[in-house]
């Protein structure tokens, strides 16, 4: 049950351990909030676009296959089948038991209201946000801290500038990280690549430092990024376990331009990972009550393209995990990859707004009212407790 | 494609643009402004000023001599050894820390750039004694900067004279082997500070002078010694060695040896063609390309000889020269510009700062001395200084003392009051600079840091900057939009390429992170 005493971490963001830099190359921050009662929320951001096509994959759409002749699969591919119509990526495989246990529950086809620009920086920033105005700077989940009824006193402020946006703002929020780091994803090694392209010296020194310290040097140690973040992850169930009720944290390396295939097995595993983790150290109690979201500022586009990856589009994928999911299901009304049915012709068509799934899960967790949900959490959002990821 | 002449002004003769910064020089008339206010004004270090860092110095080496003669009687004091040593390690990060202040926050970015120079061209290495931990700040902000814009000898004279170079290249070893002393104990002559002044502050390696030259400085500097209790340069005839001493072609002591020897061959010294060839070349090498341009180094020769070596009417030629403004980007930024000026970027505010450098002091107060910072031991071993590729670019697990403050109890830490972060100020800051192979103020030999691309620009470079960058981004830069960031940081030095990579980056952390490592924010 405590699992806590076999590991060290440090407090508020950085090196509290070091005076090496290197050795600690990427914090990725873990932020956390208390609230009174045993239920627990966590988010996990997705940064670079998730390419919900290929985690979930519509193979039972008869459009899919010629839509991606490379990174198709079937179930006789390797896929495992979830519902005859969609099947999980195989480097997800290990979040099957949830799946059979009902503790996983995907949400297709879903985004936030960001349209059409598709840049990463302003989906991140309306993802976290969770306003329409990509103006908003504090985060949702900070906003919804202050509509939790709290019966306990407030835990002392302690602002680290290392905070993530989502829970940025006026309500109190630790930031812990995990001692150990999380190297550069795949998607920023390749576009420190192309920054280096029209400098020879840089791009030498760049390709060799990767080529030579691929395997031990902690920024580049690619393969070895799953344990990285699955020592985050550990940190972070453990301290839900205890004093928290709230945390967040990111998985970066989803922009799959080029290669999807080996990129995007190597971060889906990770997550995966970070989601199996979660759950083994926070110990069946505090998983039996905790809701676990976790979304990506838009997806990716339904074709391949000509270097084996996918570009920027818009419809998603939200994965949900956690003993207090209603499981086992995929939400989502599932729009169809016909030439007709896409967006503009290229992207899954949102059906779903991400910001009321979101807003489900306080509701479901917290008791939150609808009034509060939409006018202070998520202002302006159209949401009921009627709503379709309510409904058991 | 020539870039605006702010963008110059502020990227290769500063250290980089500042967000909202009012006082950013736009011409070469400006950067001469900043040379004339920036010997006049105080710098941040050392932290207690002249005479407070003086009187602290003294009675620590007092304290400690006390010691030494306790112990030689059998009964040492390793406490106070040990807390004495501590202290001035302090007095060290302090004034390391301080020196980044002083280049991020000044508003004399050339200045600075020339204070850097100049404490190169004269280095000295703050491990090389116990007192040098506490007086190599001094060094640079009583003997140098208040010179770099007058006449070279005086200099030349300030920097050669002081208590830190004279215990940094071991006269206090050097005795005159015909002198009384020489005679009564045996001891001799120590080449070293003869050596340097010529090969090195003067005339330049390769210039012209014999071994025959350099021991005839050598010679002429005996006598010349520093109080190791007082830190007081004296002259001390019973060391001198007698007789006439000859140095290129001249010869000193004709009436009898004096201090007025060594004083007259610092001032021929810095008459010298050669010197003004040598120096000129050098700060063309610092701040235009490793292989400097010869009309511009010309040009600044003139300027010496006509105004007998003032080093105002020197940059003043270096700067009217148009060479000196185009060309960009041939210069790699040594670790100290590069941090410094990705500190500048990221407009860190001086409270943020001050708060920082309260944390490493509170940390002082409690933590013990780490394994990194023990005791060098007073004389230091050459192969073990840091240099661009030493052994400080390894890459070490996290030490067993990077657990300090680490709980491995969840509770306890939870608990525990706010917690300051001397760990990121550290690894942001000073910490940073000895990864990256540039420690403040511990050049790896008296010749100074290298100043070449080839030097620097090496895979591990690379990777500790990458390093950094993530780092201080996210402590530093979580409001930044990422494209704005470009266009404040490098202007119109952005290549379109980097814009448009920037812009697409998969997060905001690197996109920001990309800006700092882009080949044109490294290069000048």
């Amino acid at each position: 049950m405590d699992a806590s005493n076999d590991f060290r971490l440090s407090r508020r963001g950085f090196l509290a351990s070091a005076c090496c830099l290197a050795a600690m190359p990427v914090m990725t921050p873990v932020s956390f909030a208390a609230a009174p009662g045993d239920a627990r929320f966590v988010t996990i951001i997705l940064r670079g676009a998730m390419d919900g096509l290929d985690l979930l994959q519509p193979y039972g759409d008869a459009a899919y296959a010629g839509l991606r002749p490379k990174l198709a699969l079937t179930p006789d591919t390797g896929l495992t089948d979830l519902d005859g119509r969609f099947g999980l990526h195989p480097a997800a495989k290990s979040l099957m038991p949830l799946w059979q246990a009902r503790e996983l529950a995907f949400v297709h086809a879903v985004s936030t209201p960001y349209r059409n620009e598709r840049s990463h920086f302003d989906g991140q920033d309306i993802l976290e946000s969770g306003g329409a105005d990509k103006r908003e700077r504090n985060g949702w989940l900070n906003r919804a801290l202050a509509t939790i009824p709290r019966t306990a006193s407030r835990r002392a402020i302690d602002i680290n500038t290392s905070m993530e946006l989502i829970l940025s703002g006026p309500n109190d929020v630790d930031v812990w990280s995990a001692q150990s780091d999380v190297a550069l994803a795949e998607d920023e090694v390749r576009f420190l690549e192309r920054l280096y392209a029209g400098d020879q010296s840089f791009s030498k020194a760049f390709e060799e430092a990767v080529r030579t310290d691929m395997s031990t040097d902690p920024l580049y140690a690619g393969g070895k990024r799953g344990s990285g973040v699955a020592d985050m992850a550990k940190l972070a169930g453990n301290l839900l376990a205890r004093d928290y009720r709230i945390g967040s944290f990111s998985i970066n390396g989803w922009d799959t331009h080029v290669n999807q295939k080996a990129q995007f097995a190597q971060v889906a595993g990770t997550l995966a990972l970070a989601i199996t983790t979660l759950k083994e150290s926070m110990g069946a109690d505090a998983w039996s009550k905790t809701v676990v979201l976790a979304m990506t500022e838009f997806g990716r586009t339904a074709r391949e393209n000509g270097s084996g990856g996918t570009d920027h589009g818009t419809g998603g994928v939200a994965v949900l995990a956690g003993g207090a999911v209603d499981g086992g299901k995929i939400f989502g009304e599932w729009p169809g990859l016909g030439e007709d049915q896409l967006y503009e012709g290229r992207d899954l068509m949102p059906t779903g707004d991400l910001r009321e799934l979101a807003a489900a899960m306080i509701h479901k967790q917290y008791g939150v009212s609808v009034g509060d949900l939409t006018t202070k959490v998520f202002p302006g959002l159209s949401f009921d407790a009627g709503s379709v990821y309510l409904r058991g | 494609m020539t870039l605006s002449r702010p963008t110059m002004a502020a990227i290769r003769f500063g250290y980089g643009l500042k967000p909202g910064d009012e006082n950013a020089p736009a011409s070469a008339a400006d950067l001469m402004k900043q040379v004339e206010r920036g010997a006049k004004a105080k710098a941040r270090f050392p932290r207690e000023g002249f005479e407070g860092r003086r009187e602290t110095a003294l009675r620590l080496l007092s304290v400690r001599a006390a010691e030494a003669k306790t112990a030689q009687a059998g009964k040492p004091n390793p406490d106070l050894r040990r807390d004495t040593l501590r202290e001035a390690d302090r007095m060290l990060r302090r004034d390391s820390f301080a020196r980044i202040m002083q280049a991020v926050y000044s508003h004399n970015g050339f200045f600075e750039r020339l204070a850097s120079f100049w404490i190169d061209h004269f280095s000295v290495n703050a491990r090389k004694t116990y007192a040098m931990r506490m007086i190599v700040s001094l060094f640079e902000a009583e003997a140098i900067r208040p010179n770099i814009g007058g006449p070279f000898v005086n200099l030349l004279h300030a920097a050669v004279l002081h208590p830190a170079m004279l215990f940094y290249l071991d006269q206090n070893r050097s005795v005159g082997p015909e002198s009384q002393a020489g005679l009564r104990n045996g001891t001799g002559l120590n080449e070293n500070l003869g050596r340097e002044l010529l090969e090195l502050h003067t005339m330049g390696a390769g210039s012209g002078y014999t071994q025959e030259d350099v021991r005839g400085a050598a010679l002429i500097l005996t006598g010349v010694t520093v109080d190791g209790r007082t830190l007081a340069v004296g002259y001390r005839r019973a060391r001198a060695e007698p007789g006439r001493l000859s140095l290129l072609g001249k010869v000193y002591g004709e009436e009898g040896r004096s201090d007025a020897d060594h004083v007259a061959m610092l001032d021929d010294l810095a008459k010298r063609p050669e010197t003004a060839r040598h120096v000129c070349r050098k700060l063309v090498k610092y701040f235009i390309a490793d292989e400097p341009p010869a009309e511009i180094v010309e040009a600044m020769v003139a300027a010496w000889t006509a105004s007998d070596g003032n080093l105002t009417a020197v940059y003043q030629a270096m700067l009217d020269h148009p060479r000196a403004w185009d060309g960009e980007g041939q210069k790699f930024k040594q670790p100290f510009d590069f941090v410094v000026s990705g500190l500048r970027a990221l407009d860190v505010k001086e409270a943020d700062m001050t708060a920082l450098a309260k944390a490493l002091d509170d940390e002082d107060a409690e933590v013990p001395l780490r394994p990194d910072e023990a005791e060098d031991g007073d004389d230091m071993v050459q192969a073990e200084k840091p240099g661009p590729r030493g052994a400080d670019m390894g890459r070490p697990d996290a030490a067993a003392s990077a657990e300090d403050g680490a709980a491995s109890d969840i509770k306890k830490s939870a608990t525990k009051a706010a917690a300051p972060k001397p760990g990121f100020a550290r690894a942001v800051t000073f910490g940073a600079l000895r990864r990256m192979g540039q420690p403040v103020w511990q050049p790896p030999s008296p010749a100074g840091f290298a100043d070449d691309a080839q030097a620097w620009l090496s895979p591990s470079q690379l990777s500790e900057r990458i390093a950094w960058a993530r780092l201080a981004v996210r402590g530093l830069g979580k409001d930044l939009d990422p494209a704005a960031f470009l266009s404040t940081t490098l202007a119109d030095a952005a290549r379109p390429d980097t814009t448009k990579i920037v812009a697409q980056a998969p997060n905001k952390v690197h996109g920001l992170t990309m800006v700092l490592v882009s080949p044109e924010f490294n290069r000048r």
